[in-house]
């Protein structure tokens, strides 16, 4: 009988979820896209850094150290100005992002043994790109000096090794070795796309109810609460892991993203976020007094908090220590965790036990508080 | 006393709307005079709230012309929208303004400014004797009050028409008596009304009524005139026991070509009064006692379950 | 057009804002919030590597190259390891980001004036994290051979080139200076269209829309009456987004304020006009919010708020010119950052103008035929 009475249910929410195409939209095409700007548009990697060379010298060594950008393919050179004002006007425009200006003397100062100063102009405005770009140019610099350095050396008819560098760096990457960005941000994707459902679809369901006045006529029948909310969140739940398996489907077709643990890990770990996704959303569906507050809510407490603070994007080790405490209370932080470490690194529950354990708390305490609040809320 | 000025406040010929292959509104007709209160009764979807939003120039028409307050309905639709109030079945009012502020915010939207909008608000908080109530907010308001304060602020700008729709869904029935003594009020002052509803008591209230079906009007005249013109046969009204073997055997009967339940009594038509006897004969001979069988006069109710029947059954 | 209906609608409007604690709640908080966020919270700069280190060489030089990156300030190190056996385990668990491995014959090889080997192994699960860390490596290994050269030949005169960086419009290279006009945008958008479109909508829903269509108001009338409490409201949101951000976060406008207004309002075309669309195809509250995030989200992501639009493939780069917030996000950093004024933003103000007249013109002849 109970279970007729949730299958009644969740069958009325899955076809008002059918019958409307922005729900849909939200639940099929908005994750499609997601994964697909995530795995095509957006790079984290700065590449092809829009520079201009403003090159006094002229000579075959300022013209190698310009090589020496354009080679990295960090840097892209796309004009060379011939006057300060023109310098100026190329980073005020926003169409130059460095200009490197190298000094008459540059040459001369190298054949001397000197130390030859050159300019980087940097357009700051964007931080992040800036600092990296610094970066770079920093390193080409320094691998430049180093050359030349040598070179000298050499000529001096000092023993040095012929190999260059007289400490040689071999460096591996494990994990990614491409250092592909897609692979990175995919599999913390499905957690976002999972929160973002849960927000959206679940936390207007019992206000909408509540507004239209179609709660009373469902509290007047025999369905008991737990059978209510039961009966309400699964659809969720099955539309949800379509979604797993949708971007899981994608990633391994479309971008290659490799899956080097197990996949059922995956999806068992997927079904304990996704409860406590849906008791989240739940919570905020019983608190909030209308649809609207409900939809501002679910999207302020979970979209935010998930993409900013969960690691998805921006590293977590980067922030505040305030903040880093405040990140462990979000149920993303350790998804994400645990779906790169399933996904790139082939991590078993022997390492992730953790995060899974953190993760299975906050889903009991979210469902008891939010099964609590439904009660009260009836 | 301004009930017969004779000239029309509305007149329609041939109106049509359709949506896409839907006929709403087929081939409508009629015409109402000024200060009459003029009632439009039919079921959900009979194309009752599509006609009054034709002339109140929301909706064009397919087909047909029109006139209210003799401006035509396609052409002059900005002009008619200062002349008539409009009442919606839903409350629309705003609930997070105060009493006042709604007066005051549909007077200036119609051009009622400066004193003659404080008299305006004067009179409506009177008439829905809102005075003590007019800095709460309409959302708190019962239901009944919010009606009266609906009908006040359609009525701000002193229109000569009244276009109501289903204005008394939903309110209790001393609310409903005390909106219509608002209506007589305003008829009296030479407001022409034009008002949809489902009571049929208030639709014994109207000056005239015309009955839609299916976009189209079936049947149109006074209250008094479809009750005795419209119906085709007699009605005989039938107390019997036990009540529903009754309903049973009467319709059953080939010379009944009605029957139904009407409060505890039956209600059947048959084609002339001097059928009675076969009636009760028939009731007796089942074994039915009956304690009273005589022709009745129909109610409004009676004429349109019958006039809708007819026009089923033609269709 | 008769102004005194207009102004009075806006009354109304306002009146009900003011009475609705929710809204003034979101009004304020939103900005706020989104400020702390990207301001404060997060950023992509990248300091305190954990680092383990195994060092199998345990000569004077391999300690020496081990102090030379925690010296560095980049790296902490995180764990000293004995063997390449607990390497896996240490990455694995994502304990270390970078695992510094000097081998055997390391100090040895340089003593004797050859070219020695080291290995690092990098977590390359964040690449962009690992570019950095791979950058910050080789600076530490540079500045060291350099020195190892010149000790190797004390007398002879090395040349060597020397960058002298110059930071423009944001010398210190804090995120929040990027992130605020960011913000400004993201806030002013969703915001003015969100609001836009559930004001009608709401209208719609408890029909009083119905009432007002009745009423001598005409569409223009009724549409100007409701956007532009919200255009008010708009600029109100720039002057609570700027205080808070110059007095909490110390950001100062490089460029000229009055041009900043002048440009928003500009923009707001474009959001009033699509909140005013999404009216249009909305019955209820629910589905306008819903429309408006499936807006939301490309504008967003493609419009180079936290993501570079240069960064991305050349197909979704040509996408980006139709999202007109792109526009608005430059100009925005223009004036905020680099202080430059129309004769360097013009294009972007005309782009953004064309798109501001079609959408709002489409939008308002959508609004228009679905009341009648």
């Amino acid at each position: 009988m109970m279970l007729l009475r949730t299958w009644m249910i969740m069958w009325k929410e899955f076809r008002q979820i059918a019958r409307d195409p922005r729900m849909l939209a939200v639940v099929v095409a908005l994750p499609t896209f997601m994964i697909l700007l995530y795995g095509y548009a957006i790079n984290l990697d700065v590449r092809a850094v829009r520079m201009a060379v403003y090159d006094q010298s002229r000579s075959p060594q300022s013209r190698e150290l310009v090589n020496a950008f354009a080679r990295s393919g960090y840097f892209r050179v796309i004009a060379y100005p011939g006057n300060d004002r023109e310098v100026t006007a190329l980073l005020d425009g926003g169409r130059a992002r460095m200009v490197l200006i190298i000094p008459a003397r540059f040459a001369r100062r190298l054949a001397d043994g000197e130390t030859a100063p050159v300019q980087v102009l940097m357009d700051g405005a964007d931080s992040t790109t800036a600092s990296t770009a610094l970066g770079y140019a920093a390193d080409i610099l320094q691998q430049y000096s180093s050359h030349v350095a040598l070179e000298a050396a050499r000529r001096a008819g000092l023993t040095a090794p012929a190999t260059g560098q007289p400490v040689e760096n071999r460096a591996r990457y494990w994990y990614n070795p491409e250092l592909r960005s897609n692979h990175f941000t995919i599999p913390g994707l499905i957690a976002v796309i999972l929160m973002m459902l849960a927000a959206l679809l679940t936390s207007v369901t019992v206000v909408r109810e509540r507004e239209r006045g179609t709660i009373e006529g469902l509290l007047a029948s025999p369905v008991r609460p737990l059978e209510l909310m039961l009966g309400k969140l699964a659809p969720y739940v099955l539309i949800a892991f379509g979604d797993v398996l949708l971007v899981m489907a994608v990633s391994a077709v479309v971008f290659h993203v490799p899956l080097v643990g197990s996949p059922a890990l995956v999806l068992a770990l997927a079904g304990i976020f996704v409860i406590a996704a849906l008791g989240i959303g739940l919570l905020i569906s019983t608190v909030a007094p209308t649809q609207q507050v409900a939809m501002v809510a679910a999207v302020m407490a979970t979209q935010l908090p998930t993409v900013l603070l969960s690691g998805f994007i921006f590293p977590i080790s980067s922030m505040p220590q305030a903040v880093q405490l405040l990140t462990a209370l979000i149920p993303a932080t350790h998804f994400i965790r645990i779906l790169r470490g399933i996904f790139l690194k082939g991590n078993t529950l022997a390492i992730l036990w953790q995060p899974a354990l953190v993760l299975a708390v906050i889903a009991v305490a979210m469902v008891l508080l939010s099964a609590n609040r439904f009660r009260r809320t009836l | 006393m301004t009930r017969t000025r004779g000239e029309a406040a509305v007149t329609i010929s041939g109106l049509v709307k359709t949506f896409g292959r839907f006929t709403a509104v087929d081939q409508i007709s009629l015409t109402v005079g000024r200060g009459e209160i003029f009632g439009f009764l039919g079921a959900n979807g009979a194309g009752k709230s599509t006609t009054i939003r034709m002339l109140c120039g929301i909706l064009a028409p397919t087909a047909g012309s029109g006139t209210v307050a003799g401006l035509d309905i396609v052409r002059e639709t900005e002009q008619i929208k200062t002349r008539i109030g409009y009442m919606s079945q839903r409350f629309s009012l705003y609930d997070d303004l105060t009493v006042t502020e709604n007066i005051e915010f549909f007077g200036e939207i119609y051009g009622v400014y400066g004193a003659r909008l404080a008299r305006r608000t004067a009179w409506i908080l009177a008439m829905a004797n809102l005075r003590e109530r007019q800095d709460s907010l309409t959302g708190e308001l019962a239901m009944g009050w919010k009606q009266r304060l609906a009908l006040g602020c359609a009525m701000v700008h002193e229109p000569e028409m009244l276009f109501l729709d289903e204005p008394t869904a939903g309110v209790d029935p001393a609310s409903r008596r005390r909106f219509w003594e608002l209506i007589y009020a305003a008829a009296e002052q030479g407001v022409t009304i034009f008002v949809t509803t489902h009571y049929m008591d208030e639709a014994e209230h109207c000056d005239r009524l015309a009955l839609m079906h299916r976009g189209r009007i079936i049947a149109l005249g006074t209250p008094a005139e479809l009750k005795d013109g419209y119906m085709a046969g007699t009605l005989l009204e039938v107390r019997a026991e036990p009540v529903m073997a009754a309903l049973e055997r009467l319709s059953s009967l080939p010379a009944v070509r009605e029957v139904a339940l009407f409060g505890s009594a039956l209600h059947a038509v048959v084609g002339g009064p001097d059928e009675a006897d076969d009636v009760r004969a028939a009731l007796d001979a089942a074994g039915i006692r009956v304690e009273r069988l005589a022709p009745a006069r129909p109610s409004l109710d009676d004429v349109f379950v019958a006039l809708i029947e007819q026009a089923e059954r033609g269709a | 057009m008769n102004l005194h209906r207009i102004l009075r609608l806006m009354k109304k409007e306002l009146i009900q804002i003011r009475r609705d604690r929710r809204i003034l709640a979101f009004l304020f908080v939103v900005p706020v919030v989104q400020l702390f966020l990207f301001g404060y919270a997060v950023s992509t700069d990248v300091n305190h590597v954990a680092m383990a280190v195994l060092d199998e060489d345990r000569t004077a030089e391999s300690r020496a190259l081990i102090r030379r990156f925690t010296a560095s300030g980049y790296f902490d190190q995180v764990a000293y390891l004995s063997g390449q056996r607990e390497i896996d385990a240490l990455l694995d668990a994502g304990r270390a980001a970078l695992v510094l491995r000097v081998p055997r014959g390391f100090g040895h090889a340089l003593a004797r004036g050859r070219g020695a080997e080291i290995q690092t192994i990098l977590d390359g699960a964040d690449s962009r994290m690992a570019r950095v860390i791979a950058g910050y490596t080789n600076g530490v290994l540079r500045v060291y051979g350099g020195e190892i050269v010149q000790t190797r030949a004390p007398r002879a005169r090395l040349p060597a080139v020397d960058g002298r960086v110059r930071v423009w419009y944001n010398p210190e290279l804090k995120s929040v200076y990027f992130m605020v006009p960011g913000v400004l945008c993201m806030v002013l958008f969703l915001i003015t269209m969100l609001m836009t479109a559930l004001a009608i909508v709401r209208e719609r829903e408890i029909g009083t829309l119905e009432q007002l269509v009745v009423t001598p108001l005409s569409a223009g009338e009724l549409m100007l009456g409701k956007t532009l409490p919200f255009l008010l409201i708009g600029l109100i949101e720039i002057v609570l987004t700027l205080l808070t951000a110059i007095l909490i976060f110390r950001v100062e406008v490089a460029g000229s304020i009055p041009l900043l207004f002048a440009l928003s309002a500009l923009f707001l075309m474009t959001s009033l006009g699509l909140g005013i669309f999404i009216s249009t195809i909305s019955k209820t509250q629910h589905e306008a919010t819903l429309s408006s995030f499936l807006c939301f989200m490309p504008f967003i992501l493609l419009s180079g708020f936290i993501f570079p639009v240069e960064n991305m493939p050349a197909a979704i780069q040509g996408v980006t010119y139709l999202i007109p917030l792109r526009y608005f996000l430059e100009i925005v950093r223009g004036i905020f950052l680099r202080g430059v004024g129309m004769d360097v933003l013009w294009p972007q103000v005309i782009a953004l103008a064309v798109f501001g007249i079609a959408i709002l013109s489409l939008a308002a002849a959508r609004f228009s035929k679905r009341l009648g």
